[in-house]
């Protein structure tokens, strides 16, 4: 640089530039040869379909051809007076609720216990909790289906018949008092493993000697854990609550097959399996968008809030 | 070290529980596979129970010395495979760009990346066949694995972002001093640093793909196409009077998934703890 | 280096891409989508070794068969003929659903093709004139049952209760098996449709024709007296608890299994029921000759008349896009030799085939009343349109589960049905 000063000819100077720009274009170029496969699939496959649902709700559509009978917002009036609807919305939030009260809570107590530390087993324990998650879950329902029939033979009706003088078997998923809460019983089997791994890793990247000095200082365990360990795992915690939020709403295909639709009585209905069931069975195409959109609406706004607000200094973007 | 001074009370109210835990994990478990080595008989009067009238393997061989089974299984292998190798290829030179090289509309990009986390697939699962079938893509196996690359994408993007991010900006510089190109840098540098989360996204991937059940419903028209969680609702329209046989169809698509698992769990937990960074 | 190896990757992929686009079926043949249910073994190779026999006599014709689940199969068949790609020949049960279809374009008219021999050849009329809407056919029966009541003789004797002929004298015998310790009736409610028959059986007996064909022009209402008659009537019958621990959460299988291990005296199901009973029973047999069959006990004082049958059958339909060949093979189904070996699992339709069950006296008193009903009842659920059907269906589920009145469950179905049948 400093060799310029003393130049009269532009020439090096234009070449600088032009080789500032020839970067620019390569890094143009890069940017978008790196970005295009990705956004291109994201574009067509995730972004169109929303954008047709928005277009679709606002019709009276059976789904055989070109919607024709625009009605303006009557679905969403429709739905949201829909006390099936409402209900479904309730079980989405009590699912959601009761994951982060119980579910994550657990899968950290649990990490705590097998992801690091001197227990010996660990290693088996922490593959053993971890099994469910690999099933898929249409075999994680039909599984739970013969251990909750209603059948004294079956496996949870037969524990409790060995344990309980004169139990009389239940049939679990018929009951509409508790049909949600075994759901989310079963939920919990299958993915409270999948939080105890992201723990774990966040676990991990805690350095032992903070915890250990403090001790030394003498601090009990649990004052260890509420100002130590929590507050830095805090990132791997906020990260989990998301994903258990938009997790809790976004259940189907278990709660389809386990509890035959939503029943009894939709007393099981979530958000997803309401628009499935009111919306694409039903060949209600035109309300089961304005269900997808309301679904949407909400998802957006709490991620929005909740990146805006919990989130932005793991996620925010940002150059190391 | 000094986690080992525990009072051996509070080591036995431990193992109590991760003892009950894996009971609970192992009981629906184990009921499909006493379920399948009995009678139909037998699983019908006692959904869980041992074998009182000898171990039935003829529910294994039925299944095993069908062409179907082992046709679905190539089909899983083979999707979930495309799946996952274009699920990570992509995600990393996304992540990649989002982490490491700045430029205008970065974040908005990003964002709408972020968008497809939020929405799972059966929600757009119409939208979604249309767009298949303008594509000419029914009946191919593109039209099952292009949508759940889509869909995988963004939280494979954040996995794989939120380590790049942690390498140190020094190295990067370092290597372009050495001559290195952006590409080099990515292809040599950073992707054999990122062996353990890119392992990470691929093993969930993995997971994802081979328990994937509603996009291949729609798609394959042809039941020569079928994956095996399809081909285990066939099975069971087929053969809906013998539970027995289920059961050992339910056992046969647990097998593969849980030894993948144990071959595949260590590279989980480094990976997603940014692995070989940690000091 | 490595960039071009990366490079050919996406070449390739988009070279592939474009290949299945443009992988359009270039055979000289003549193809026929067929897409069926009949999972079952036997079935299935039924169906097959007539295709077999057909593409046998016709050279030309390829017949593709896709063989569904019943759930995956309405999964399925909704998509496709939503994005207006239907198969050429394809299960339907007729009524308002197939309607639908054919209001959009998306299934083929054969009454031309139908015309003269071919319609004479069927017995069940009225099962033809579902498949169709006045001048139009778009398909054709291949079964055709009655719902009625299975039961279990031996428990009848040991309990010793006589066939209740009328709704009182039914719950009588509902009672008496209580108090012996036998489950009375075996149903899968989980899946709703089954739960369904009891309530349309007794709205038919007690409105009759007259009743639902108003509530249906919109002349009358779900809310009429007959239907929330029905509900009080059903209501009665569930306060007695009569049914197996859990049926709300019981499927359809899982019920017929209750019934063939002989674990239940009734069942009110179709025709399809015995071999179902079999199929899902602990032995694989059923309870065997002691099964019988009687017809939905008669309402004292209902509109409708007692011989009154509600029921239903099977049929394929034609896709609006299939080729003549595809109508023809239609017909080869349907002739009798076709009709007669598909009576293991089906009711033929035809002309000539109802000595096909001289040695089956359960499905020769299901014929009987079948043929001998002033008026035929179609399921609720598939004559009208899914979104009513399905209000029937979860209404009726309400007075099972006993958290909805018979007013509040009539006023369901009449909600649904006032934003539906409008048009």
């Amino acid at each position: 640089m400093s060799a310029i000063r003393f130049r009269v000819l532009p020439r090096p100077h234009e070449q600088a530039q032009r080789d500032i720009r020839q970067r620019q274009w390569n890094k143009a170029l890069f940017v978008t040869l790196f970005l295009l496969p990705g956004m291109a699939l994201l574009f067509l496959f995730v972004l169109m379909p929303i954008a047709q649902s928005v277009y679709y709700s606002l019709f009276n559509w059976n789904g055989f051809g070109p919607p024709t009978k625009f009605i303006a917002f009557d679905n969403y009036e429709r739905l949201l007076n829909d006390k099936i609807f409402q209900g479904a919305l309730w079980h989405s939030f009590i699912l959601m609720a009761l994951s982060l009260v119980v579910q994550l809570p657990m899968a950290l107590g649990l990490a705590l216990l097998v992801g690091r530390g001197s227990l010996r087993g660990k290693k088996f324990f922490r593959t053993m909790l971890f099994v469910p998650y690999v099933f898929s879950e249409v075999i994680t329902a039909i599984i739970w289906r013969y251990v909750l029939s209603p059948n004294d033979g079956a496996l949870l009706n037969a524990v409790l018949g060995a344990i309980i003088p004169n139990f009389q078997p239940i049939g679990w998923l018929a009951d509409r008092n508790i049909v949600m809460f075994v759901l989310f019983a079963v939920l919990t089997w299958k993915y409270f493993g999948f939080y105890m791994i992201l723990y774990m890793a966040g676990l991990q990247a805690i350095p032992a000697d903070l915890e250990d000095a403090a001790r030394v200082d003498g601090s009990t365990e649990a004052q260890v854990l509420r100002f130590i360990t929590l507050p830095m795992l805090g990132s791997t915690i906020r990260l989990t609550v998301m994903l258990s939020v938009l997790g809790s709403f976004q259940q189907f295909v278990l709660a389809w097959v386990l509890t035959n639709e939503g029943g009894p009585v939709n007393s099981s209905q979530l958000m997803a399996t309401y628009l499935y069931k009111f919306g694409i069975t039903n060949l209600k195409l035109g309300y089961g968008s304005a269900v997808a959109v309301v679904f949407f609406s909400i998802t957006f706004i709490f991620s929005l809030g909740y990146q805006r607000m919990v989130m932005s200094r793991d996620f925010g973007p940002r150059r190391s | 070290m000094l986690a080992q001074q525990q009072k051996p009370a509070a080591t036995a109210l431990k193992y109590g529980i991760l003892i009950a835990l894996c009971l609970v994990i192992m009981g629906p478990v184990a009921t499909a596979i006493l379920g399948s080595i009995r009678t139909n008989g037998e699983f019908m009067t006692r959904p869980f129970g041992l074998p009182t009238q000898g171990i039935q393997w003829e529910n294994y061989t039925s299944i095993l010395l069908a062409r179907p089974f082992w046709n679905s299984m190539l089909n899983s292998v083979l999707l979930t495979g495309s799946i996952t190798v274009l699920n990570v290829l992509l995600s990393s030179m996304l992540a990649f760009v989002f982490s490491r090289i700045e430029f205008r509309g970065r974040s908005l990009l990003f964002n709408i990346l972020m968008i497809g986390m939020l929405f799972p697939l059966v929600v757009a699962i119409l939208p979604i066949f249309i767009q298949v079938r303008q594509l000419g893509l029914v009946n191919s196996m593109f039209g099952v694995i292009l949508p759940f690359v889509a869909f995988g994408l963004p939280g494979s993007v954040v996995i794989l972002r939120n380590f790049f991010i942690t390498v140190p900006v020094e190295l990067e510089d370092a290597a372009y001093i050495d001559g290195c190109t952006t590409f080099g840098f990515f292809r040599h540098i950073l992707m054999p640093m990122s062996r353990p989360s890119l392992l990470a996204v691929a093993t969930l991937q993995v997971i994802a793909g081979w328990n994937e059940y509603f996009l291949p419903l729609l798609v394959f028209t042809d039941p020569q196409l079928w994956p095996l969680p399809l081909g285990l609702m066939q099975f069971q329209g087929q053969y809906g009077t013998d539970y027995a046989r289920i059961m050992a169809y339910v056992t046969l698509l647990m097998i593969p998934a849980v030894l993948f698992y144990l071959f595949a769990e260590k590279y989980i937990v480094t990976g997603l703890t940014g692995g070989e960074l940690k000091g | 280096m490595f960039k071009s190896s990366r490079l050919v990757m996406i070449v390739a992929l988009v070279a592939l891409l474009s290949l299945s686009i443009g992988a359009a079926v270039a055979q000289d043949k003549v193809e026929i989508d067929w897409w069926h249910i009949a999972t079952q073994e036997d079935q299935a190779a039924y169906w097959q070794s007539l295709a077999d026999a057909y593409m046998e006599a016709n050279p030309n014709v390829a017949v593709n068969i896709t063989i569904l689940e019943n759930a995956a199969f309405k999964q399925r068949l909704t998509t496709v003929m939503q994005a207006g790609d239907p198969p050429d020949l394809f299960q339907s049960w007729g009524g308002a659903v197939l309607w639908e279809y054919a209001a959009n374009g998306l299934v083929r008219n054969i009454a031309p093709e139908l015309e003269g021999d071919w319609r004479d050849s069927f017995a069940a009329q009225a099962a033809l004139n579902l498949f169709g809407q006045e001048d139009e056919t778009y398909g054709v029966p291949v079964s055709w049952g009655a719902v009625g009541m299975f039961y279990n003789k031996a428990l009848f004797e040991q309990a010793g209760v006589e066939i209740p002929t009328t709704w009182a004298e039914f719950l009588t015998a509902v009672q008496t098996f209580k108090d012996a310790g036998i489950t009375p009736i075996a149903l899968g409610e989980g899946e709703k449709w089954p739960g369904h028959f009891w309530w349309v059986y007794l709205a038919t007996q007690l409105g009759g024709e007259e009743a639902f064909l108003k509530a249906y022009s919109r002349e009358g209402a779900f809310t009429d007296e007959p239907f929330v008659q029905a509900g009080e009537y059903l209501k009665e019958l569930v306060d007695m608890e009569p049914f197996q621990e859990g049926f709300l959460g019981t499927t359809h299988p899982e019920s017929e299994g209750v019934f063939g291990n002989g674990e239940a005296a009734m069942m009110l199901m179709g025709q399809w029921a015995p071999a179902a009973q079999a199929q899902y029973s602990e032995d694989g047999e059923g309870i065997g000759d002691d099964l019988g069959w009687f017809p939905f006990p008669a309402v004292e004082g209902g509109k409708g008349n007692p011989d009154d049958v509600f029921g239903g059958g099977d049929g394929f339909a034609v896709g609006a896009n299939a080729p003549d060949e595809a109508v023809d093979f239609l017909k080869f189904l349907t002739n009798e030799e076709s009709q007669r070996g598909s009576a293991f699992f089906l009711v033929p339709v035809v002309k000539n085939t109802a000595d096909v069950f001289a040695d089956d006296p359960v499905m020769q008193s299901i014929l009987a009343a079948r043929d001998a009903a002033p008026y035929f009842q179609m399921y609720y659920d598939q004559f009208l349109p899914p979104a009513v059907g399905s209000a029937v269906n979860d209404a009726v589920e309400t007075i099972f589960a006993g958290v909805a009145t018979p007013e509040e469950a009539a006023q369901a179905i009449e909600d649904s049905a006032a934003a539906e049948l409008a048009q």
